[in-house]
C-alpha cells in the first residue's frame, strides 16, 4: 500500500474552527458538572433521595451501619447475577437461562459434595464446567443454529430445569458436607460484608475494564447497536456473541455456587427469583454512566438502588407487596424517561 | 377519454395536488429547498432525480413521515392539508418495498389496508372476502391464487397486489397514486406489465406521481416531468418537449460537469492487484474482474444486475452463498475461495449508511476506530489516546466536520458520515478499497467532494473499486467501466468509449 506515510489534507476542511481539530478537552471543572449530570447519574440521586426518605419514615431501624452492610450482603447474588448478563446484554443478546444455570451448578456443587463424596475443589471445577458447558450451548443453539437470543435461551432454561428436576427429585440437597470448607465462600464475613460482596467488586471491575478498556468490549457495544455495520468493519460478531454467551454461562456458574454455599443447600429453586430483579438492574443500570450501553458500573448502581428501595421498605413495615411495586415502578420510570431523552435529543 | 393527459394548454385546469414551498432539514443537511409542484387531474407525472436529490424526502413528506420545515404548504383538489401530519383519503402510496405481509395471501394484505368484511362478534365473512379480492385484482387482469402466500408470487404480482392494496376504497374522486421507484425489483419483461396497470388506474382519473431514475420509463410512460437536483425543483416539462439527453443534464446539473472526469490517468499496464474468476452469487452469473493497481474501475449496471453484490463479495462480506476464486496476485499466488474472501482483509464501503455503515448510537472516533481496534494498543487493553490521535489524523486529512471526536455521529451531515466511513475502510492501510454507492444520500456539494477524495486517494496509489447504479458517478470518477447486465459481464468501457450514451446503453441493454 502506498498511501504516503504522513497523510497531508485531501480537502481543506470547509470551516477548520469546526473541525474536528479541537482537541483541547473540557476543563476539569466542566468535566465534573457533566460527570455529575442529571441525566449521566440520575439514579444515583434517587438513590440518594430514596437513603434520606426511609431514614426520615424508620428513623429507628434504617439509617445505621448494620443495615447498609445487610443491604450489601443481600444484594450481592442479584449484582454478580445481572453482571453476568451485562456482557451478552451489550451484544444485544439476551440470556434467559442465566438464573436456571445459578440453579443447576448450585445443585450440582451439593449433589457431587454430598452424594459422590467429590472433594469440595474437584466440586467447584466440574460445577463450574457445567456452567461454561451450558454457555456452549446457548452459543450454539444462538449463534450457530441462529434462534433468536430470547426464545433459544428460553427453550434452554427450560432443559437446564429439566435437568435440574433429575439431579434434586425437586427436593433441596442439605448435609453436614456442606458446611465445612464450602461454607466459607459465600458465608464468611469480614467485619459484616460477606465475601459475595467482595466477588461481585472484582467481577464488577473485571467487566467494567473489559467493556471500557479493551477492543472487545467495543466490538461488543458496536455488535449490539448495529451488527450488520460491525460485521463490514471487520468485527467477527459471530464469535464475539459465542463468547458472550460462554462467559454468561461461566459467571452465571460462579454465582450459583456461591449462592449454594451461602444458603448451605443446593436448592431446586434457588436461582428463580434472581432472574427479574437481575434483568431490571442491567437494564435500568443501562440507562445510567454511558447512555444506553450495559455497563458495569450502571449496573452496580441500579442494584443498590432497587436494593435499598426494597431493605428500606421491608423496615419502615410497608405492605409485602410494596417492594415488587416499587422495582416495576422505578425501572418503567427510568426508562421512560431515557427514551424521553433520547427522542428529545434527536430532534 | 375525459381525462385525456394534458399537454400542453391544459394550465386552466386546476390541479388536484399542489405542493408549494416545501422544505426539509436534517440536522446540517437541507434534504429539500423550497420544492413546488402541481399534479393535473388525470396525468401521470414523473418525478426523477438522482440519488440524495430529495425524491424520498419529498415522498416521505407526502406520506405523513416526515414534518417539513415552516412554510411548507400543500392542498389537494383545493382542500388544504397539513404536510407531516395529515395524509388525506385522496392521496395513495406505494413505496418501493411495497409494504406488504409476504407471509400472508393476497386476500389478508388487501383486507389489512381496506378492512375485512365482518358480520356479527368480528367474524370475517371470507366468502364474501374473497369476491372482494377477486373484484379488485380483476381490474388489473391479474390471475394470482389469493390463497397462497404472496411470497411465492412473481414481483410483477406483488406490485400489483400493493397497487390494489393501496387504491382499495377510492372514492373516484379527484387523488395522486403516488409510486415510488415501483420498477426497481422488477425483470424487464415485467415492466411492460407494470405500464398497462398504471396506465389502467390512470384510465380511471386517478393521477399518478411516478418516482424513477429510469429515463426511459420516463418518456415511455408519463405526460409530464418534474426535475428534483440537490433538494430543488430545477424545472417541470412535458416530456414530448425534453430528449432524455436534456434530462439526464438537468438531473446532473452544472453543479457536476457531466463531463467532468476524475484528473486520473488510465494504466491498463500497471500490475494486476484483484483477479477475480467466475464469481457466482444470488445475482452474480459467472464475472471475472482484473483490477490494476491506481484505477478506479468502476462496477455499472441496473439494479437486479449484481452491480451491489459484486462489492461485498470482493470484500468477503456476501450475505447469500458464493462462489468463485479471487486472489491478490501482488500478495500471493494462491487463489481463494469467494467465501473466504474476507480473508484477503479488503475493506468495503457499504451502499446503505445508515444501516451498514455507521453505529448511530457511537462517536465519530469509536466508528472511525471500528476497523482497526486490535491494532490500537497492547494486550487486549485500547490505547485511548493513539485512538485519538489516529482520528485526528484522519478526519484532518478527510476534512470531516464535526463538533468533535467525541460528538455523536448521528449528529454529522450525511456526507460527513460518509468521510467517516471511508476514513474507518483506510486506516487499515488496503491494497484496494471497495466502496458501493458511495454517494447515496449526499447532496451535490459533499458529492463533488466525496468525487475529489476518491481522485486524490488514486492519485497517491490507491486502487479502487467503485460500484453504483447511478451513471453519473461512475461517468465521473472511473477511468475504466465493467457493465454488469444479468449477473455478466455485458461490455468493458475505458478511453473515449466511456461516454454517456456508452454507458447508459450498456447498462440499459439492447432488449429495451
Amino acid at each position: 500500500m502506498t498511501l504516503t506515510a504522513v497523510p497531508e489534507p485531501v480537502t481543506e476542511p470547509a470551516a477548520p474552527e469546526r473541525a474536528v481539530a479541537a482537541r483541547t478537552g473540557p476543563s476539569s471543572a466542566q468535566r465534573l458538572a457533566r460527570g455529575l449530570a442529571f441525566d449521566r447519574i440520575g439514579a444515583v440521586y434517587v438513590w440518594l433521595g430514596i437513603i434520606v426518605l426511609f431514614s426520615v419514615w424508620a428513623p429507628q431501624t434504617f439509617p445505621n451501619l448494620d443495615t447498609a452492610k445487610q443491604i450489601l450482603n443481600s444484594n450481592a447474588i442479584t449484582a454478580l447475577g445481572a453482571l453476568s448478563i451485562t456482557i451478552p446484554l451489550a451484544a444485544r443478546v439476551f440470556d434467559l437461562s442465566f438464573a436456571g444455570v445459578m440453579t443447576l451448578t448450585g445443585v450440582a456443587v451439593a449433589h457431587l459434595i454430598v452424594e459422590e463424596h467429590v472433594p469440595v475443589v474437584a466440586a467447584i471445577a466440574i460445577a463450574l464446567g457445567v456452567g461454561v458447558g451450558i454457555g456452549v450451548i446457548n452459543a450454539v443453539v444462538v449463534v450457530v443454529m441462529r434462534i433468536d437470543s430470547f426464545i433459544a435461551t428460553l427453550a434452554t432454561g427450560s432443559l437446564i430445569a429439566a435437568l435440574v428436576t433429575m439431579v434434586t427429585n425437586e427436593v433441596p440437597i442439605t448435609d453436614a458436607r456442606l458446611g465445612g470448607t464450602f461454607a466459607k465462600i459465600g458465608q464468611t464475613s469480614v467485619s459484616g460484608i460477606t465475601l459475595g460482596v467482595v466477588y461481585c467488586a472484582v467481577v464488577a471491575v473485571a467487566i467494567w475494564y473489559l467493556l471500557e478498556h479493551t477492543a472487545t468490549g467495543r466490538r461488543l457495544y458496536a455488535t449490539g447497536f448495529n451488527p450488520d455495520a460491525a460485521r463490514l468493519a471487520g468485527v467477527r460478531i459471530d464469535r464475539l456473541r459465542f463468547a458472550s454467551l460462554v462467559a454468561s454461562g461461566g459467571l452465571a456458574g460462579a454465582t450459583g455456587i456461591i449462592l449454594a454455599s451461602t444458603l448451605g443447600s443446593g436448592s431446586p429453586s434457588a436461582g428463580t427469583p434472581y432472574l427479574l430483579p437481575a434483568f431490571a438492574a442491567a437494564f435500568l443500570g443501562a440507562t445510567q454512566l454511558k447512555h444506553g450501553r450495559f455497563n458495569a458500573g450502571g449496573t452496580i448502581i441500579a442494584v443498590l438502588l432497587l436494593g435499598t428501595g426494597v431493605t428500606g421498605l421491608a423496615l419502615a413495615n410497608a405492605p409485602s407487596w410494596a417492594g415488587d411495586m416499587f422495582v416495576g415502578v422505578v425501572l418503567i420510570a427510568a426508562l421512560a424517561l431515557t427514551g424521553l431523552q433520547r427522542r428529545t435529543s434527536a430532534r | 377519454m375525459q381525462y385525456a393527459p394534458s399537454r400542453d394548454g391544459a394550465e386552466t385546469v386546476p390541479p388536484v395536488l399542489r405542493i408549494a414551498g416545501l422544505s426539509k432539514t436534517f440536522g446540517a443537511t437541507r434534504a429539500l429547498i423550497d420544492a413546488s409542484l402541481d399534479i393535473r387531474p388525470g396525468e401521470i407525472h414523473a418525478l426523477v432525480g438522482q440519488n440524495g436529490s430529495g425524491k424520498s424526502t419529498l415522498i416521505k413528506t407526502l406520506a405523513g413521515y416526515h414534518e417539513p420545515d415552516a412554510g411548507s404548504r400543500a392542498e389537494l383538489d383545493g382542500a388544504q392539508f397539513d404536510l407531516g401530519r395529515t395524509v388525506p383519503e385522496g392521496l395513495r402510496f406505494v413505496h418501493q418495498d411495497l409494504g406488504l405481509v409476504l407471509e400472508l395471501n393476497a386476500m389478508d394484505n388487501l383486507a389489512l389496508h381496506g378492512g375485512f368484511a365482518r358480520g356479527a362478534i368480528g367474524r370475517v365473512h371470507w366468502r364474501e372476502q374473497e369476491q372482494e379480492t377477486h373484484r379488485i385484482l380483476a381490474r388489473f387482469g391479474v390471475d394470482l391464487d389469493i390463497h397462497r402466500p404472496l411470497a411465492a408470487a412473481t414481483p410483477v404480482e406483488r406490485t400489483v397486489v400493493a397497487i390494489a392494496a393501496a387504491l382499495q376504497g377510492w372514492n373516484g374522486g379527484h387523488g395522486v397514486l403516488v409510486l415510488d421507484e415501483p420498477t426497481a425489483v422488477l425483470p424487464h419483461d415485467e415492466v411492460e406489465r407494470l405500464f398497462a396497470m398504471v396506465r389502467e388506474v390512470r384510465s380511471a382519473g386517478t393521477s399518478v406521481l411516478y418516482v424513477s431514475h429510469r429515463l426511459d420509463e420516463i418518456f415511455e410512460l408519463a405526460d409530464r416531468v418534474t426535475v428534483l437536483r440537490g433538494g430543488r425543483v430545477i424545472t417541470t416539462h412535458a416530456v414530448a418537449d425534453i430528449d432524455a439527453a436534456g434530462l439526464a443534464s438537468e438531473m446532473v446539473g452544472e453543479e457536476v460537469d457531466p463531463d467532468y472526469r476524475a484528473p486520473v490517468a488510465a494504466r491498463p499496464d500497471a500490475p494486476v492487484v484483484l483477479e477475480a474468476r467466475d464469481i457466482h452469487g444470488r445475482w452474480l452469473r459467472g464475472v471475472d474482474l482484473d483490477v490494476h493497481r491506481g484505477e478506479i474501475l468502476g462496477i455499472a449496471g441496473l439494479a437486479g444486475a449484481g452491480v451491489l453484490e459484486l462489492p461485498y463479495v470482493i470484500a468477503g462480506c456476501a450475505q447469500h452463498a458464493v462462489s468463485g476464486r479471487i486472489r491478490l496476485p501482488e500478495r500471493s499466488e494462491a487463489w481463494s475461495e469467494a467465501g473466504d474472501a474476507r480473508d484477503l482483509d479488503i475493506p468495503l464501503v457499504p451502499a446503505d449508511r445508515g444501516r451498514e455503515g455507521i453505529v448511530a448510537e457511537f462517536a465519530v472516533s469509536e466508528n472511525l476506530s471500528l476497523s482497526i481496534l486490535g491494532r490500537l494498543g497492547r494486550r487486549g487493553r485500547l490505547d485511548k489516546r493513539a485512538e485519538a490521535d489516529l482520528v485526528e489524523q484522519w478526519t484532518q486529512r478527510l476534512g470531516v466536520v464535526a463538533a468533535g471526536p467525541g460528538a455523536p455521529i448521528a449528529t454529522l451531515s450525511g456526507g460527513n458520515q460518509q468521510k467517516v466511513v471511508v476514513a474507518r475502510c483506510l486506516v487499515r492501510d488496503p491494497a484496494l478499497l471497495v466502496l458501493c454507492e458511495p454517494t447515496a444520500g449526499v447532496d451535490i456539494g459533499t458529492r463533488v467532494a466525496i468525487y475529489d477524495l476518491i481522485a486524490e486517494l488514486s492519485r497517491n496509489g490507491l486502487t479502487v473499486v467503485l460500484s453504483s447504479s447511478d451513471a453519473g458517478d461512475v461517468l465521473a470518477m472511473c477511468t475504466r467501466v465493467v457493465v454488469l447486465r444479468g449477473g455478466r459481464v455485458a461490455a468493458e468501457l475505458g478511453g473515449d468509449g466511456l461516454t454517456e450514451h456508452a454507458l447508459v446503453s450498456a447498462m440499459e441493454g439492447e432488449d429495451r
